[in-house]
């Protein structure tokens, strides 16, 4: 019985391949998406999952309070973890983890690092990082010891051993190799090139370690099996009082800490590089759609084609069939065009997930035959064979074969109106899909094309990481490069707009005439710098070396800060007081606020104050003529007055766009699906439009004979479903709008939803769906009438 | 064999209800060939339909192999049909998937015979219907007269009691449906019970009795000598 089935379908399939086409092809792009999506998802939810005591691993979390704000920020000071593990019985162990640049000397040759980590040796022990030479306990004990990935270790030593070897870091420390560790897993939150010994920052900056006021690292907290985390919490206040001298509290800093379990540090919104969990509910919304989209196509054209059918059911009936034998033949027939979809699906995953994992940006997977994907993808063909297979089952196995065979058959208007709702609900998909793309894309272009208070064009930054050689005779790099032709201005800071800033606790002095303590960016600039990058000062004056004090009694606000102190006007600033790290002085100047960060987030107080001896970076702003002439002649000029520093420049417009990344991948990805969703909708009306047409030859055949012309046929086979894309949008637009509204809520500075959005996507779903009518229609109705008419 | 009374079945629109048959009561003894003849309309393949358990009475009584059916649903029904009941159609009815031996096959299939039993089964039918040699074609590289003699084939393999003819020879040239009578006629000589609707006097004289129909009910009954 079984062999007949399906041979049956077989032979089905084949004799219908255009049919059989549309369902494969659509069903196995709509898994393919799925698995796509469902990797993603999976991928995004197993960050840190790989270590083996991720349930007992916390991070520590210190909220900063000051009277304007509390600052939640996922770091610590040094002396926390230690004094942690010593309080606490519970706490195994405590790990400190510093994020650093390095510039590596390996022989002669030069490496700038960007992802060392410097991190106590517990590291081995608390996380699963494990060891391929070395010792996991003494590797990072001594100071000056260093622990390469394996990818560092080649790129230095190639295929020679490198324990035992010595690097030079920053032309001043000689460090060991001590071990070689794999490297961090992509879903690993703590991602390294190399890791080197807390100690050793004792011995390069004495006492650094021991400063409870300098938040600059992480702390994460092994804790002992079954530790209830909510009673080590509620001993943190007693905790901090403990340790904090009077002298500090005194000085108003006030903050709390907040143990946070491993798991659910990915998704904190505060962490840097976290994931998104509003991303993830859309996507898995998405899939589902698309999936959704994908067996909507199979039922209607099942059912369809039921008159089709219908003379095998009932000779079958009549022979001997009843009706679940029946129900179970349609249904091994759907099982298997979904096991067919299966295949092509594995097919295309593979081909596609290369170009996948790039546009994520990140290795989400490299292979569907791994994490039981293939399974997962199994079970799922065959459910939506099940469940999209029912339908039509139930509708061909009730057929009497009476009516049948007597060939009284019609397909009931049911079911018609049955398969209209369901092209209604893939098109109201395919258009919030389509209006989404529009407003991501809409929203990415106005962050990119605001005006950001300040010049970014044609800045290179050239970064030195704070260089102490470079910083003795900036002086004169800063003349030798301004001598270059093209180089228009030179000027050097610590923090640029679009990269980090510092974060300074203060004292300003507000409109009562009270000191008023705040948390407030900081950029280290020179007298240059404001200038240099062209922001507007709205009140007082910039910096300028004719004043002796500016250099130490003086700040700079942007507008916000002046706002965030109750100024009305940015004049009544000028001349208040500060007291900031140990420097006071007064406001000299107010800039027009500009946007440092991007524009997701709110431009917040800011000030600046004149300290080169602080810089990290030199921004050269050149003329837009022959950029590549002007490069390279700085990077000669740079390789003789800083020849221990490679020479890495960035450009502040295209390092600004990189904070949109994320948006980016997010808008490309939104693309994607939105055309795969509007894709498979469309075989599927191709399907129902070719069926519907095939079903009113006769009509056509006899409005022909009567004189009507092929524009009429045309608009009158078309206009039943263009009629159910104008439902679809009725119903789609304020979806979408709600959608997108939601998310833009999560941009500082976002656009409005234009109107003309709506009649864009709407427009361009009609105009979709007629391309994919007409080709049936306009066949039919150039038919010759004669032949219609005679087949009756 | 088979017993109806006072049968009757309407037909309903949403404004016209019509009789289809009224009161009809006749009766067919094991080993008969009955011809039902009658005009266009006169209740004959509602009556073949309800004979063949495809469609239930509104009113009346039919007694099956002494038991009564009429109330039966559709499974029961079903059940009854397919181990008593072969059916030959004007329009052949064949599966256009399967191959003539896979249509031949397909009633055992459903009757749970095992594969090896249904070959033999099988192949002395087709043999028997001339139609071996194209046992793995399609119905659509067959000629009529090839197709009615699958379709004879398919109704005979599982041995029933019973064959409903439905003008089994509308669709054939006069040699080829000639042909098809014959092969009826000999059934009936090896003792299977036929009832045969047709328009066709020619074909009626095969038979040993003629019932006509008009308006649902018996108007006539001629003894075939």
């Amino acid at each position: 019985m079984i062999k007949n089935y399906i041979k049956i379908a077989f032979r089905n399939l084949w004799r219908h391949k255009s049919f059989s086409l549309i369902n494969i092809v659509g069903l196995a792009i709509g898994l393919t998406a799925f698995v796509l999506i469902l990797m993603y998802v999976n991928f995004e939810l197993s960050y840190d999952n790989f270590h083996t005591k991720a349930d007992q691993i916390y991070r520590v979390n210190t909220n900063i309070i000051s009277s304007n704000d509390v600052m939640k920020e996922p770091v610590t000071s040094a002396p926390m973890g230690p004094a942690l593990k010593a309080d606490f019985p519970e706490v195994v162990e405590s790990t400190r983890i510093f994020g650093d640049k390095v510039l590596v000397k390996v022989k002669d040759q030069l490496f700038q690092e960007y992802r060392m980590i410097i991190a106590d040796p517990s590291l081995f022990k608390t996380f699963n990082f494990p060891l391929i030479k070395g010792s996991a306990t003494q590797a990072l004990k001594n100071p000056f010891s260093v622990v390469l990935t394996e990818t560092t270790a080649k790129k230095y030593f190639g295929s020679a051993d490198p324990l035992g070897k010595t690097l030079v870091f920053d032309n001043k420390y000689p460090v060991t190799v001590t071990g070689i560790a794999k490297d961090a897993p992509a879903n690993s939150q703590i991602k390294f090139d190399l890791i080197y010994s807390v100690s050793s920052l004792d011995k390069e900056y004495p006492g650094r370690l021991s400063q409870w006021g300098n938040f600059g690292n992480f702390t994460f907290l092994l804790l002992k099996k079954g530790t209830n985390a909510s009673l080590l919490q509620a001993q943190m206040p007693a905790f901090l009082k403990r340790h904090i001298s009077e002298s500090d509290r005194k000085q108003g800093m006030n903050y709390a800490l907040f143990i946070e379990p491993l798991k659910d540090t990915y998704m904190d919104p505060k962490s840097y590089d976290g994931g998104n969990m509003n991303n993830i509910y859309i996507f898995s919304i998405i899939a589902l759609f698309i999936l959704l989209i994908a067996a909507i196509n199979f039922i209607n054209l099942t059912t369809a084609r039921a008159t089709e059918r219908a003379k095998e059911v009932g000779v079958r009936k009549v022979i001997g069939a009843d009706r679940n034998q029946l129900i179970w033949q349609f249904l091994g027939e759907s099982i298997m065009i979904c096991l067919i979809a299966f295949v092509f699906a594995v097919l295309l995953i593979t081909l596609l997930l290369p170009l996948f994992n790039q546009v994520a940006g990140k290795e989400i997977c490299h292979t569907i035959f791994n994490h039981g994907y293939l399974l997962i993808l199994l079970c799922i063909s065959v459910v939506i064979g099940l469940s999209a297979g029912v339908y039509p089952a139930l509708v061909l196995s009730g057929f009497k074969p009476v009516v049948i065979l007597k060939g009284k058959f019609s397909t009931s208007v049911k079911g018609a109106w049955l398969r209209k709702a369901l092209v209604i609900t893939q098109f109201t998909i395919s258009i919030v899909l389509i209006v989404g793309t529009l407003v991501v894309y809409k929203q990415l272009n106005f962050m990119r094309s605001q005006s950001l208070g300040f010049n970014k064009d044609q800045i290179l930054t050239i970064n030195f990481a704070g260089d102490q050689a470079v910083l003795k005779s900036y002086q004169t790099i800063k003349n030798e490069i301004k001598a270059v032709p093209n180089v228009l201005s030179i000027t050097m800071s610590a923090g640029t707009p679009g990269g980090g800033s510092s974060n300074a606790y203060s004292e300003l002095e507000n409109r009562q005439g009270t000191m008023q303590p705040v948390n407030i960016n900081l950029y280290d600039v020179d007298y240059d710098y404001i200038p240099a990058y062209g922001m507007k000062v709205i009140a007082g004056r910039t910096f300028s070396s004719a004043y002796g004090t500016d250099s130490t009694k003086a700040i700079v606000v942007n507008e916000a800060a002046a706002k965030s102190l109750g100024y009305v006007s940015p004049n009544d600033a000028i001349g208040k007081r500060f007291s900031q790290w140990g420097r006071d002085g007064k406001i000299i100047g107010v800039v027009k606020n500009f946007h440092y960060r991007s524009l997701q987030q709110n431009v917040e107080p800011l000030n600046m104050r004149v300290n080169p001896a602080n810089a990290e970076t030199f921004s050269v702003k050149i003329a837009a003529k022959d950029m590549p002439g002007t490069i390279a002649a700085i990077q000669n000029k740079w390789k003789i007055l800083v020849p221990q520093r490679p020479f890495n420049y960035d450009f502040v417009d295209k390092n600004f766009d990189r904070q949109y990344a994320n948006e980016e991948r997010f808008g490309k990805l939104f693309l994607y699906f939105a055309v795969l969703a509007i894709f498979i909708s469309c075989l599927g009306l191709l399907g129902l439009a070719s069926y519907s047409t095939i079903q009113r030859t006769r009509e056509i055949g006899i409005r022909k004979v009567l004189g009507a012309s092929v524009v009429s046929i045309v608009s009158m086979l078309s206009k039943e479903f263009l009629l159910l894309v104008i439902a679809a949008s009725v119903i789609a637009f304020p979806l979408a709008w709600w959608g997108m509204h939601t998310w833009l809520r999560d941009f500082a500075y976002r656009i409005n939803i234009s109107w003309y959005v709506f009649v864009f996507a709407g427009a361009i779903s009609l105009l979709i769906a007629f391309t994919t009518v007409c080709f049936q229609s306009v066949k039919a109705a150039l038919a010759n009438p004669v032949k219609s008419l005679k087949s009756e | 064999m088979i017993k109806i009374t006072d049968l009757e079945k309407f037909y309903r629109t949403e404004e016209v209800e019509t009789i289809a048959l009224n009161k009809l009561t006749m009766e067919v003894r094991k080993g008969e060939f009955v011809a039902i003849m009658g005009p266009s309309g006169c209740g004959k393949s509602t009556l073949l339909n309800i004979l063949g358990m495809l469609d239930d009475p509104d009113a009346g009584s039919y007694v099956f192999n002494d038991i009564e059916v009429a109330h039966f649903n559709e499974r029961k029904r079903a059940d009854l049909r397919k181990h008593n009941i072969g059916f030959v159609f004007q329009s052949f009815n064949l599966i256009d998937e399967l191959t003539v031996f896979e249509n031949v096959e397909l009633p055992l299939i459903y009757t749970g015979v095992a594969a090896a039993d249904r070959v033999k089964r099988v192949e002395p039918v087709l043999d028997k219907m001339q139609i071996m040699h194209r046992r793995n074609h399609y119905p659509q590289q067959l000629s009529g007269g090839q197709q009615q003699r699958v379709a004879i084939a398919r109704a005979v393999v599982n041995n029933p009691k019973l064959i409903l003819a439905d003008e089994p020879t509308g669709n054939l040239d006069s040699s080829n449906g000639n042909d098809v009578m014959e092969l009826l006629t000999d059934l009936n000589e090896q003792g299977t019970t036929i009832i045969m609707v047709t328009h066709s006097e020619h074909d009626a004289r095969y038979s040993h009795r003629i019932i006509r129909l008009l308006d649902g009910h018996t108007v006539m009954e001629n003894i075939m000598i």
